[in-house]
């Protein structure tokens, strides 16, 4: 018995708008993942900003704040025994450029198109993971998550509901 | 045992008669050759334009639309055409004269020559209305087409000639001779060259902006990169708007620029004919055919001495291309650039798969690939390169002879050369006419050409 693992996933504005690399990401999604959560928004520049303190003295910083609030994006909380790493590593190295060489068939491989649109952002630890779950879902309850939701996730019944794009118990 | 003997006699009579009947000579009619009706075949006149296509269909980009088969079982794949592997020829082009072309992210622009209302037509991902509005139903815009349709844009006259095209991740510029420049599509960033609106809803919008002139001046050209448009001046000055963090802007800050402002730094004294750009890296050609360039430079695309990652304003590239005489083409990629000189020799610098062997290859310095790649040889002395082009990881090259050559990152098939793998080499691509232009996008190309006969 292993418990879920969660982790937040954003799809980013350029692969939002393109409906092919879209419903290919989601398919990927919702065959290896169970969706927690699923919401659409967009950012303005300050909470942006905010999402992304821990690069605030890189270079890049301004360049990923008014990309990612340049449009909609998907959030989504993914659970799975192993969520981070396995999400990790169906996007690819982080840097478009070099992920489409060392893995072509990874998602920013395939639909990344610059180092910042680079498809999607995934958590990178369980600490971020729940930072930045948080931040986004402020009414998400983890206490209620690991100590009764979690146990519906992993044993189920649930059922795919497609409008929503997320699980939900099967009634 | 009798009877059978009888019945094959018979057989035997039959088929002797049926021999004797057709082995009889036809006696030649020397005349013959005179009553022959006389077939002229269609000679293509010199303004015949085709158009060849190839990449990802998926997004209908191609503009090539066939409809769903009923395959079942093992067959079941020829439903969907979703990769064109080998150039397909547009049936778009052989309807309509075709005069410019662009490839935008997952979208197609194309204007024709004539004088009605519907001058540029678009096909591929329209999200944010960069092919303008289509709804069959009041009220809910398509967000794909798959064939190509009619962009409603207001000219003041039908006289007006469209002489340019750009397409970006989600933009249009379409260039027009005496009406300045039409924008359609995304403006988050203002490169629509208009205030940005921050709660504006680009999907089924129908608006579309026009530029007049800068500065009183004509516009004369347009380029597009992902996320900034850049224009060209009757007097060779270069105006730029949208994103601007990576300085691909060049207006010496790092941000968003709604109306267009003119690039500083090194090209204001130069009279600049034009500016290339696919990414957020920028390169732009004077008249003496010397090279500048600004934007992003995280893979030393930019060689400028202070190793800066993103310049933002431009600069001479002249000690950088010392030595290899004027550049008469110039193209920017992602993560690398594609020069060409004027005999006809081709050089790259950057990251990437730059066609100069089977490794990924990051090169800081002017790097030229073998000119017997593109078809110079003793027996065809004369080959030399005159055009090139570049996706986000894809490079083209265009010959004297008509002869196209792509090489790099095969990203859903882009390089039509009828497989998906990475080619590490410059490789002629199988068109059967001659090719005059080649627009690269991130997972398509097209190709306008001019028939053999």
């Amino acid at each position: 018995m292993c418990k879920l693992q969660l982790s937040l996933a954003i799809i980013k504005p350029h692969a939002v708008k393109n409906p092919v690399a879209l419903s290919y990401i989601r398919n990927v999604i919702k065959n290896k993942f169970v969706v927690v959560k699923t919401k659409r928004v967009t950012l303005d520049q300050e909470t942006a900003g905010n999402f992304y303190i821990e690069h605030e003295e890189k270079f890049f910083f301004n360049r990923l704040v008014t990309f990612m609030s340049s449009g909609y994006i998907d959030l989504h909380v993914l659970g799975h025994r192993n969520a981070i790493q396995l999400w990790r590593t169906m996007l690819g190295p982080t840097k478009v450029f070099k992920a489409q060489f060392e893995d072509p068939y990874s998602l920013r491989g395939m639909f990344g198109l610059s180092d910042t649109r680079n498809v999607a952002h995934g958590s990178d630890s369980i600490a971020s993971a729940e930072r930045e779950i948080k931040f986004f879902f402020p009414d998400f309850s983890f206490y209620e998550w690991h100590t009764n939701t979690e146990q519906l996730y992993r044993k189920g019944p649930i059922i795919f509901n497609k409008h929503l794009f997320q699980h939900v118990r099967k009634l | 045992m009798n009877s059978l003997k009888v019945l094959l006699r018979c057989q035997r009579n039959n088929v002797y008669i049926k021999r004797a009947a057709t082995t009889k000579k036809k006696m030649h009619d020397p005349n013959e050759e005179e009553q022959l009706p006389i077939f002229q075949y269609p000679v293509s006149k010199s303004s015949d334009r085709r158009l060849y296509v190839w990449g990802l269909a998926e997004t209908g980009a191609l503009g090539i639309h066939s409809p769903l088969g009923k395959h079942r079982g093992s067959k079941s794949y020829k439903n969907d055409f979703k990769f064109a592997w080998h150039p397909m020829r547009s049936s778009f082009c052989e309807r309509f004269d075709v005069i410019q072309i662009a490839c935008g992210y997952g979208f197609t622009v194309a204007a024709i020559k004539t004088k009605e209302q519907h001058k540029v037509f678009g096909t591929g991902i329209n999200t944010d209305s960069q092919i303008g509005y289509h709804a069959p139903r009041m009220g809910h815009p398509l967000e794909m087409l798959l064939s190509p349709a009619p962009i409603y844009i207001p000219y003041k006259s039908l006289e007006t000639k469209i002489t340019g095209l750009a397409a970006g991740r989600a933009h249009t510029l379409v260039l027009t001779d005496n009406e300045g420049v039409f924008t359609l599509g995304n403006n988050a960033y203002g490169q629509c060259g208009r205030k940005i609106n921050k709660t504006e809803e680009y999907r089924g919008s129908m608006h579309s902006h026009n530029i007049k002139k800068l500065a009183a001046e004509k516009i004369i050209d347009v380029c597009a990169g992902q996320d900034h448009s850049l224009f060209i001046t009757e007097s060779g000055k270069v105006y730029s708007c949208g994103w601007g963090a990576d300085g691909q802007t060049g207006l010496g800050n790092f941000d968003n620029q709604g109306p267009p402002g003119l690039v500083k730094g090194d090209i204001t004294s130069e009279k600049i004919v034009k500016v290339a750009s696919t990414v957020d890296c920028v390169l732009a050609l004077s008249d003496k055919g010397e090279l500048f360039g600004w934007g992003n430079s995280e893979y030393g695309q930019i060689p400028v001495t202070s190793k800066q990652q993103q310049v933002n304003m431009s600069y001479a590239l002249i000690n950088f291309t010392k030595g290899i005489g004027k550049i008469v083409d110039i193209a920017a990629g992602g993560s690398f650039c594609l020069i060409c000189n004027e005999q006809g020799d081709v050089f790259v610098w950057g990251f990437g798969l730059l066609g100069l062997g089977p490794t990924v290859h990051h090169t800081a310095n002017l790097k030229q690939i073998p000119p017997a790649l593109f078809g110079r040889n003793e027996f065809n002395p004369e080959s030399m390169v005159e055009k090139v082009s570049c996706g986000i990881g894809h490079l083209a090259a265009i010959t004297n002879n008509g002869d196209l050559y792509t090489w790099g990152r095969n990203r859903h098939g882009c390089l039509g050369l009828g497989n998906n793998k990475d080619q590490h080499f410059p490789l002629k691509v199988g068109i059967g006419a001659y090719v005059l232009n080649a627009k690269c996008s991130v997972d398509h190309t097209v190709a306008i050409c001019k028939p053999f006969v």
